[in-house]
């Protein structure tokens, strides 16, 4: 099949990069020269694992083409993505620009019937808001049909997620357009991958709930954490003993400094926010939202409280990123968190594998940035662990109790056990862990 | 080993059959002579599947039996299981008094070491405090364990439930506890069942924790059907959707009329009250609480909003325990529905094939009570399907149809499919899809 991808970023380009990997020939098209200039010369503009490889096997291959021109090869395409940014405005509410300028865009091009599919995340109704702007401005009057197949994808695993998915869903009222969709997932079918086919607002409304769900899943644990350290009781063991209950799953269990990232803040807040305008309340998700911003900003209070302080203290944070295997910094709990020690007038020192240029471009010099762990410590009263990176689970303590000046080990991930610091020598505090949870037996 | 389970409520009961059938001698106590009695004859005073079956075939065997004296109980038992009621207070903590006073009488009977368990859900610390009571009220000093063991069963499928295990847990401050807990359930250490060997505190909190999150997957699964209600979206499918994602699991995704029952409820009330007196607040399971509420409410609103003008009508509410296969009406969504129902004119019919019992006890002669569906839809306005009991989904829809004054179904629990319906000529509203009119 002949597919056009609009926008490469981040979903655009897994989106264009793995269905020319099914065999389709795929035009990925992006407004910025200089972004499609890296493409072509097989630079990848993210850091996403596997990603790099899949678009260069592609070129290489003739499947996978990128451009700025929107014509180019449109007459042939049967299924144009819609995968553009959809920014969050000041309300919460998911700014829609650049969805309705590429809709605007494309009716005229419209030449025989094409599917077009809206990818990115979108609020209940921008389906049938495509569909109208399309057909407003369509030249000559050719069928069209508008499809919601929402993405799931996740940051440092987008390829594998997009190449064996938990399942495919797939919002639209036309048969004729469902039967082109099976085709452009037909390697999934094949692998008998589950399939939601649904109308246009369920779909759009699935994704929306599902990551609402995980984050109010995140939330609920970082809750009862708090609650663990004062009655004294220990969270992973009662994730553990959750996650046991064939109802509940054990994932998205693990107590931290509350979520961040470019979907779960933005999904919630734009929830709530459609619920709102239908007359309805998502009063689940907006407590999850405030929730979430105190766990944060418990975090500060949390190092705060183990210093006596933070007037004067040097501070090493490792990992800045919201997550491992990816270098994206928005609303990761790390901005908070350096806010805060900031704020209360301690000098902070960071590292983090992937995300150091992006952290520059937000938190410019308030900040010194190091080239690895043990440089971070040098000096520091506190070390910090915020992001679970792999290369953070086997520091050497000792060697980083040489460096600190006093060896504390504030541990917001929770990869280290009270008992390994202590023997190490630290002042440590986890999340959740109170402080008569030592287990028996076993 | 030789066992005493004191308090044979349900939990009680399921215990003290479970522990007999794993091979233990087991002796059920409860102050209630009446209740005793019937347990000696075999005679089961609350419903649950198998569990009768459980309870006589251990008594055949000898190895359970029943009395009303604690003492000689505790002198043969090596392990005591607490299993009194921990009703709710007003201010939704946990009433202790039961619990107490049975610490207090196990302490006047000990001469010898014991683990005393408590299975009921009680509120963190609880363990501790009984330990320093038995301690304050021991005549002589002798050794004993306090151990948290809490329960996980569900009313409907308790026997199953005991007999296997998602995970068994232990909270325990000593070795030598631990050791007989393991003995104790050896039988499913050999069946490979997870055990979770933690300090009491974090094995008290477990049981809230599970029971707030599943209530709040209830509560979260509503207020989304409530939104499709309002963009023309279809719940069943959000939650096929969510479900399948293996993080979020397809379980307790069922939208419906709001949870209640006797663990829900009095658990996401209790757990928010340990949260305000720790300083440490549990403010989305405040709201999960308030957005049940407010769900239960909506469902009187909706069935008067399908009714038109609501003084004067007929409506039978099929279905009136909290869930299906029990007999339990405790904070049932049925009782917030026909009250309001009531008030506002509407006379009710009930019906039920296991709660009229209870049922007569909550709502006395305000309403009427049917053991036959079709005598309860006779001349009736309106159905509505308030519990998920299968016989319902086995209906014969034109006999109802036949019989109905107006063929009006409010399904609560979304049973039936709306196009069956439709085809039968029904008008059908259900939860969290555009009503069919």
């Amino acid at each position: 099949m002949h597919i056009t991808v609009i926008g490469t970023g981040y979903v655009g380009l897994v989106t264009a990069a793995c269905l020319s990997d099914f065999g389709h020939t795929v035009v990925g098209v992006d407004k910025d020269h200089n972004k499609i200039n890296a493409l072509k010369n097989g630079r990848i503009p993210i850091y996403e694992p596997g990603l790099d490889d899949i678009v260069q096997r592609n070129v290489q291959a003739g499947r996978l083409r990128f451009t700025t021109d929107i014509t180019e090869e449109f007459d042939r395409t049967q299924v144009v993505f819609i995968a553009v940014g959809t920014p969050p405005q000041e309300d919460g509410s998911a700014d829609l620009q650049h969805v309705e300028a590429v809709a605007r865009e494309i009716a005229p091009l419209i030449n025989d019937y094409k599917v077009i599919v809206n990818k990115s995340t979108v609020p209940v109704g921008t389906g049938a808001r495509v569909r109208q702007v399309i057909a407003a401005h369509q030249t000559q009057k050719v069928p069209f049909d508008v499809v919601s197949n929402p993405e799931f994808l996740r940051e440092g695993s987008a390829v594998g997620d997009f190449m064996r998915p938990d399942r495919v869903v797939i919002g639209t009222e036309s048969d004729r357009a469902r039967e082109i969709m099976k085709e452009v997932y037909r390697a999934l079918y094949l692998i008998e991958t589950p399939f939601v086919f649904t109308n246009i607002e369920t779909a759009e409304l699935i994704k929306y709930a599902s990551n609402a769900f995980l984050a109010t899943k995140i939330t609920f644990i970082n809750e009862i954490a708090n609650i663990c350290e004062a009655v004294g009781a220990d969270v992973q063991t009662i994730a553990k003993a959750m996650g046991m209950d064939g109802r509940i799953s054990p994932k998205f269990l693990h107590a931290g400094p509350g979520y961040g990232g470019s979907c779960f803040p933005k999904d919630t807040k734009a929830l709530v926010r459609i619920a709102r305008d239908h007359g309805e309340t998502a009063s689940i998700v907006e407590a999850v939202v405030q929730a979430n911003q105190r766990q944060k900003e418990r975090m500060v209070q949390k190092i705060h409280n183990i210093l006596g302080g933070l007037q004067g203290k040097t501070i090493a944070l490792l990992g800045l990123a919201f997550k491992p295997n990816t270098d994206d910094m928005r609303e990761a709990p790390s901005l908070t968190i350096i806010r805060g020690l900031l704020e209360q007038g301690a000098t902070v020192r960071a590292f983090d594998p992937a995300a150091m240029d992006e952290a520059r471009k937000i938190l410019g010099d308030t900040i010194t940035y190091c080239r690895d762990e043990y440089e971070t410590a040098q000096g520091a009263d506190a070390l910090i662990i915020v992001t679970e990176w792999n290369q953070f689970r086997r520091l050497d303590l000792a060697r980083m109790k040489t460096l600190l000046n006093q060896p504390v080990l504030v541990d917001l991930r929770n990869i280290y056990t009270p008992q390994e610091a202590k023997a190490a020598g630290y002042r440590y505090t986890g999340v959740g862990q109170g402080k008569s949870s030592e287990t028996h037996g076993n | 080993m030789d066992v005493a389970v004191i308090g044979c409520g349900y939990v009680g009961l399921v215990t003290a059959a479970g522990l007999a059938d794993l091979g233990h001698s087991v002796i059920g106590i409860d102050k209630d002579p009446r209740k005793i009695n019937k347990l000696k004859a075999g005679i089961i005073p609350i419903y649950e599947p198998g569990l009768a079956e459980l309870v006589q075939r251990n008594l055949v065997t000898g190895r359970l039996t029943f009395t009303e004296s604690i003492r000689p109980a505790v002198e043969r038992s090596v392990v005591l299981f607490i299993t009194v009621g921990t009703p709710s207070n007003y201010d939704g903590t946990a009433d202790l008094t039961q619990v107490e006073a049975v610490a207090r009488e196990i302490a006047a009977a000990m001469t010898s070491y014991k683990v005393i368990i408590n299975k009921s859900t009680v509120p963190v610390g609880t363990a501790r405090r009984v330990k320093e009571l038995i301690k304050k009220h021991l005549p002589a000093p002798v050794a004993f364990d306090v151990v948290s063991n809490p329960e996980f069963l569900r009313e409907g499928s308790a026997v199953h439930d005991f007999i296997y295990p998602d995970r068994i847990v232990i909270g325990a401050e000593s070795v030598k506890a631990v050791a007989l807990m393991k003995e104790l359930y050896s039988g499913f250490l050999k069946k490979k069942v997870p055990f979770i060997v933690t300090n009491p505190e974090t094995s008290e909190l477990i049981k809230y924790a599970a029971n707030a999150f599943l209530a709040n997957k209830i509560a979260f699964i509503n207020e989304l059907a409530n939104l499709c209600e309002a963009i023309g979206g279809d719940i069943e499918t959000v939650a096929l959707g969510m479900g399948l994602d293996h993080r979020i699991g397809p379980h307790f995704l069922k939208a419906g009329p709001g949870y209640g029952g006797s663990c829900f409820p009095k658990d996401t009330w209790a757990l928010i009250q340990i949260g305000a007196s720790y300083g440490s607040p549990l403010t989305i399971t405040k709201a999960v609480v308030e957005a049940n509420e407010n769900h239960k409410r909506r469902m009187a609103l909706k069935i008067k909003d399908a009714l038109g003008s609501p003084a004067g009508k007929t409506v039978a509410v099929l279905g009136l325990a909290f869930k299906a296969q029990t007999d339990d009406l405790r904070e049932s969504p049925a009782i917030p529905i026909i009250e309001e129902l009531i008030a506002s004119g509407v006379s009710v019919r009930g019906h039920d094939p296991a709660a009229l019992t209870e049922a007569k006890k909550a709502f006395a002669d305000t309403i009427t009570y049917y053991e036959d569906i079709y005598e309860a839809a006779r001349g009736a306005d309106a159905i509505v399907i308030a519990t998920e009991w299968e016989i319902y989904r086995q209906v014969d829809l034109p006999r109802l149809k036949s019989v109905m004054k107006d063929p009006v179904i409010i399904d609560l629990r979304n049973i039936y499919r709306p196009d069956e319906l439709s085809t039968a000529g029904f008008r059908y509203t259900r939860i969290g899809q555009k009503d069919i009119r």
